[in-house]
This record gives C-alpha cells, sequence and structure tokens, in this order.
C-alpha cells in the first residue's frame, strides 16, 4: 500500500502531500521533515530506495516502511509505502506522474505545483485511490483531466487568473523546469533470456 | 533557487500581481492580495518567523472573507486554494474545513470538485464534519453526471468510516454494474477500503468481488486484485479455486492479448504482471499442487521478459519473489538464481539493490545458489550506496555456514575498520548481539575458535566494544 505521496523541493519546503493513512497534522509534518532529512542527505547516484529505518517506522506506525523516491531539478518527488510495493513499479509509477504533470503544464516547475495544486491533486487522484494504484496509462489519465477541464471552462474558471501568471512566468524560460524527464537507460545486463 | 526565480517572474509582470485576482476578488469589501502575490511573498522570505508573520496574516484576511454572507462559490475556491498552501506548509487552517464542506455540498461541479478536494486533504474518516458530508456523498454518487460519481466515489474512499458503510456500500455497490470501466473500478476500490477497515461489513457481497474479478475490463479486474490479495492472505486455502484463472489471465496478459493501451514501455500491462505474480505466490504458498499449475506461467513471464526497460525488471523481480514462495520447482530456482546474478552484476544501483534482496530469498530455499555469488555479494559490502551495503549484510549473515565463515568474517572485519559510517557498525554488532540470529552466532563462534586457535589477534573483541 501507498502510505503518502509527498512533494518537497531541495530546501524542504513541503509543495503537495497526500497521506492514504490517517495521522495527525504534526505527525504529517513530522514526517515530511524526517523524509526529507532521509532523501536529501543521498547522493543522486545512489539507488532510489531507501528504508524507512526506525525514525520513520516508529511514526508511520510499522516496521517495513520505505521510501522510493525521484530526484528532478529542484523537486523530490517521494512515495512511502509498505513492503507488499514492488520498488521498480513505484518508480515507474513516479515517472508516469511526473511525466503526466509534465504534459498537463507543458514543462511543469515548481510554481505550476502551487498555483495549481487542485490540478496536481486531481492528476494523483486519478493514478491512486485509497493507497491502491489505480490507473498508470498516461493517455487514459490526461484525457480523463481534459475532460474535467472543458467543463470548468465552462464554467468561471477557478484558476483563470493564476493561469495566466503562470504563462507569463514560463515565457520568461525559468531556469526551474523539471529537467531530465526522460530516464536515463538503464546499462544493459544482457538479456533475461535464458 | 526557487524564490530568485519567483522574485524575477514577478518583478516582470507587476500588472499581474496587482491585478491577477480582481475578477475574484471585485466586489469584496476585505481587499485580498493575488494568490501569486502572496505565494511570492512566503516564497522570498528565508527566516521561518517571517513566513509565519506573512502566512498566519494572510489566513486572518482568508477568515474574515470566508465568514462575509455574500462570497460567491468562486472566491470561496480562491480561499481554499491558499489555505491548501498554508495547510501543506504546516499552518493550522482548521477554521476552513466547514468551508471546504459547504463548497462539497452546495457547488456546482468545478467548485464542488474543490470542495470535495479539500475535504479529503483537511478531514479524515474520523472527524466530526465527515458526518455532514454523508447526504451529499450518498447523492452525488447516485447523480447522472460522471464526473459527480468520480469525486463521490473518491471522497467515500477517503472519508468514510465503519459506522458509515452501511449507509453508502448499497450505493457503492450498485455502481459495480456502471457502463462506465472508470467507476466501476472506484467502486472496487471503494470496496477495497471498506474490505481492509471492516471486513465483516462486506462479508454479504463476496459474490460481487467475483464479479469484479470476472469483469470485462481488465482495470476492473486488476483492482479487484487488490481485495483478493487481502482475501487471500488472510486464508489462502479458500480461494485455491481461482488459481488457475489467475495463470490463464497472465498467460493472456505476457502473450500480449490485452489491447496496446495496457503496454508501458512496449511492455504488457507490467503493474497487472505484478499484481498477479504477487497474488500467485500467496496462493502456491506450502501448496505442491497449486504450485505445479502455476510453475508453467512463471517460466513463461521470465523467458518473454527480454527488454532493458526498468519496469520489466520489476516483473522479473517480482516472478523471482513468486518463485522461492511456492513449493519450489528446481529448474525454476536456477532460472531465478541466473537472473539474480545479472541483477547483482548490474551496473544500476537499483538492480543491484534488487539482486540482494531477491539472493536472500533465493538461499532461503536453495542454499546451494549462496556460493555462485558469495565473491559478487561481498564486493558489495564496498558499494558507495549505504542501502546497499545494509541489505548486503543482512544477506552475509543467511549466507553464513562452516565452511565459509572465515572468509565472510575476514571481509567483515576488514570493512569494520575501514568503515566510517556509524550506523553500518551499530547494524553488525546489533546483529551479532541479536538472539534470535543463530546463523550469525553460529558463524561467529565458529570464527572465534579459529580465531584462538591460530592465536591471531583477536579483532573479534572490537565487535562488543562498538
Amino acid at each position: 500500500m501507498i502510505k503518502a505521496v509527498l512533494v518537497f523541493n531541495n530546501h524542504g519546503k513541503p509543495r503537495v502531500s497526500k497521506f492514504y493513512q490517517h495521522f495527525p497534522e504534526d505527525t504529517q509534518q513530522q514526517i515530511i521533515r524526517e523524509t526529507f532529512h532521509l532523501v536529501s542527505k543521498r547522493d543522486d547516484n545512489v539507488c532510489n530506495f531507501l528504508e524507512g529505518g526506525t525514525r520513520l517506522n516508529s511514526l508511520i506506525g510499522g516496521s517495513d516502511y520505505r521510501l522510493i523516491y525521484r530526484h528532478y531539478a529542484t523537486l523530490y518527488f517521494v512515495f512511502c509505502v509498505d513492503s507488499s510495493e514492488s520498488e521498480l513499479g513505484i518508480l515507474d509509477l513516479i515517472q508516469v506522474f511526473v511525466e503526466t504533470l509534465d504534459k498537463c503544464f507543458e514543462n511543469v516547475c515548481e510554481l505550476d505545483l502551487i498555483f495549481h495544486v487542485d490540478k496536481v491533486h486531481y492528476i494523483l487522484q486519478e493514478m491512486v485511490m485509497g493507497g491502491m494504484v489505480l490507473e498508470t496509462n498516461m493517455t487514459e489519465i490526461l484525457t480523463r483531466i481534459e475532460e474535467q477541464s472543458k467543463i470548468e471552462k465552462s464554467e468561471a474558471g477557478i484558476a483563470g487568473a493564476p493561469g495566466r501568471a503562470i504563462s507569463a512566468v514560463k515565457e520568461m524560460n525559468l531556469p526551474q523546469k523539471i529537467k531530465d524527464i526522460k530516464l536515463p537507460d538503464l546499462p544493459s545486463i544482457g538479456s533475461l533470456k535464458f | 533557487m526557487m524564490s530568485d526565480a519567483v522574485e524575477k517572474a514577478f518583478a516582470a509582470i507587476p500588472g499581474l500581481i496587482s491585478g491577477g485576482l480582481t475578477t475574484i476578488t471585485a466586489g469584496s469589501p476585505i481587499h485580498v492580495q493575488g494568490f501569486p502575490s502572496f505565494v511570492h511573498k512566503v516564497c522570498s522570505l528565508t527566516s521561518k518567523y517571517e513566513e509565519e508573520q506573512v502566512v498566519k496574516r494572510e489566513l486572518t484576511l482568508v477568515k474574515q472573507r470566508l465568514a462575509q454572507p455574500n462570497i460567491t462559490q468562486a472566491q470561496q475556491a480562491d480561499c481554499l486554494v491558499r489555505l491548501l498552501f498554508a495547510h501543506v506548509l504546516g499552518y493550522d487552517v482548521s477554521f476552513g474545513y466547514i468551508s471546504a464542506v459547504k463548497l462539497a455540498q452546495q457547488g456546482t461541479l468545478a467548485y464542488k470538485r474543490m470542495g470535495y478536494l479539500a475535504c479529503t486533504l483537511f478531514l479524515h474518516e474520523n472527524h466530526e464534519l465527515v458526518l455532514l458530508l454523508i447526504n451529499t456523498i450518498q447523492k452525488d454518487i447516485n447523480s447522472s453526471n460522471i464526473m459527480d460519481v468520480c469525486m463521490a466515489l473518491t471522497a467515500t474512499c477517503s472519508l468514510v468510516n465503519t459506522e458509515m458503510i452501511p449507509a453508502i456500500l448499497p450505493f457503492v455497490q450498485e455502481k459495480l454494474k456502471h457502463q462506465k470501466e472508470i467507476i466501476r473500478k472506484k467502486a472496487v476500490l471503494c470496496l477495497f477500503k471498506f474490505h481492509r477497515m471492516a471486513p465483516n461489513s462486506v462479508q454479504h457481497i463476496h459474490h460481487s468481488f467475483k464479479e469484479a474479478l470476472c469483469d470485462k475490463d481488465p482495470g476492473v479486474m486488476w483492482s479487484a486484485l487488490h481485495i483478493y490479495h487481502d482475501l487471500i492472505k488472510h486464508s489462502p486455502s479458500e480461494y485455491q479455486d481461482i488459481t488457475q484463472s489467475l495463470v490463464s489471465i497472465l498467460q493472456q496478459v505476457v502473450s500480449r492479448k490485452l489491447p496496446a493501451d495496457y503496454e508501458y514501455h512496449h511492455v504488457p500491462a507490467p503493474w497487472l504482471q505484478i499484481k498477479l505474480l504477487q497474488v500467485l505466490a500467496l496462493l502456491g504458498k506450502d501448496q505442491q499442487k497449486i504450485s505445479r499449475v502455476i510453475h508453467p506461467v512463471l517460466a513463461e513471464v521470465l523467458q518473454r521478459s527480454e527488454s532493458n526497460q526498468n519496469i520489466t525488471f520489476g516483473v522479473v523481480y517480482e516472478c523471482i519473489l513468486t518463485i522461492t514462495s511456492i513449493s519450489p520447482d528446481t529448474r525454476l530456482l536456477e532460472y531465478a538464481a541466473k537472473c539474480t546474478g545479472k541483477f547483482l552484476r548490474s551496473k544500476a544501483n537499483n538492480l543491484r539493490y534488487l539482486g540482494i534482496k531477491a539472493l536472500t530469498k533465493v538461499i532461503q530455499v536453495a542454499p546451494q545458489h549462496a556460493l555462485d555469488h558469495q565473491m559478487t555479494v561481498i564486493e558489495c559490502l564496498e558499494d558507495p550506496d549505504h542501502t546497499i551495503r545494509a541489505k548486503t549484510l543482512e544477506l552475509l549473515y543467511r549466507m553464513c555456514n562452516s565452511v565459509n565463515v572465515k572468509v565472510i568474517c575476514d571481509k567483515l572485519l576488514e570493512y569494520m575498520e575501514k568503515d566510517t559510517e556509524k550506523s553500518i557498525k551499530g547494524d553488525i554488532a546489533n546483529a551479532s548481539l541479536r538472539g534470535e540470529d543463530s546463523v550469525l552466532l553460529f558463524a561467529v563462534q565458529t570464527y572465534w575458535e579459529l580465531l584462538q586457535r591460530k592465536d591471531v589477534p583477536n579483532k573479534l573483541i572490537q565487535i562488543g566494544a562498538w
């Protein structure tokens, strides 16, 4: 089960957090801080998995928690999961999530996540429900988001004005796009065929 | 840095800051700055104290604004966006919870959605305000608008508590027959949640689970697998009869019988494959007859996993775990050990980490495979990655026997002298002190004798010292 999805920047400022199990507000903040503490001290060239460690386990209340994360430019995307989830499955789920955000916001940047935090959550809602993976096909997720946007546009848009702000910001070509969105190709370890 | 970038961006568009939200704020007697401007201010502050001042001032304004009798839905939604921003930063925004509930109740589409979203982020199943939402959820689940139904199901999954299940269950159950797959999928996941919270509450509708598992849409079937995973984990013997169906589903998936939509980087439905493998692992555990039904498809999964995609390795790894969980088949175990070797020798850290975990499982059922990889594993102790080193230690404890104890202990001691990281030393010391780790105790004792016999200055005392 996915216990939490956390997105924070290189300074540890949380931008998106979604917990699939209830924790009191202050515990949530502690989990975010502890997670940042654990992942931020890791080099970018080490593996993307991290055993929760005693502190995180005691915060969450279990013994088998793991952090699976990706670091893109200024942002960390962290999924906190129990031992029933596949590491590589979640890692590619994060990739699908980020690629979907990138498609939705055309070169997603940290500001998009702040101004359109609602939309980010709607995307996540299409992918994960009750801590379980719901959909992994990006085209399918995008179709659903577009359907929803159409309805929104037909009304007086909630996010109309911030939307304009974002496009103005984008035109300035800020250096904070989530770069390297493409997965680096894994070094070949030969065919697995026997 | 984020704040610099924001600052530059906003300096360049001064008109926006003052006028950004005029459409929304117009007519409001309380002046509220635009959201971008507020964010800009917060992001540009470096001290936590200053940030607190700005956010708290903003929250006071939002509070006043929400209390106005003539506030529009758009204004409420705008307020909620601000509250979400402050909430994720850890500020108390509980004064706004009721507004979120109201918007979910009374809002029209997009605003209703914003209200529901805020509710799912602010509230939890035992929050008192959730009671106020039950009627709304019931109404929306029955709406003819698909978006309403989706919203209500999503809210159900995160907000309904055990006592409310009976009031919602019939509506959710009805949605299992909805013509849209997405609705059926979400309804199944609601049932999954109910089952996790209170298995008794859904005991009488087990036939619905079965129908969902047999759904013509693979996505709905996949969602139903989550429920079956739990059911089988709890009482594996009761569900043996579905083994054959799951095996044939997996067979169809690997032979690309699913629509192309289910492919990810040319791998057929990898997440579904992983889930099926997990469920089969539970079914075949200690069941020789069942395991024999499963064996052929596992070989097929391995044979067909040829690409070098990340996710392919995810499927292969899961397959190795399944092979080691069910009643053993010598040929398959050999394949599994061979694949594990490829993980271990990979240059990618993620794969090496999984290789170590996989080998830990493999040698529990087939200890003879430990020797093939012994040197590769020992080398992993030198890995720059802490996660890999920690896992390697765990594996080495399990690999230890009277034959290789000297090699492994020598390496451990050598490693402990070099390693500066306290945590790993702690791991070794802890593990050697843990009573249940009889293998290591045995190993240490054996080595201890060896050392004494040879009059080597016994370094093992150091272990105690750490």
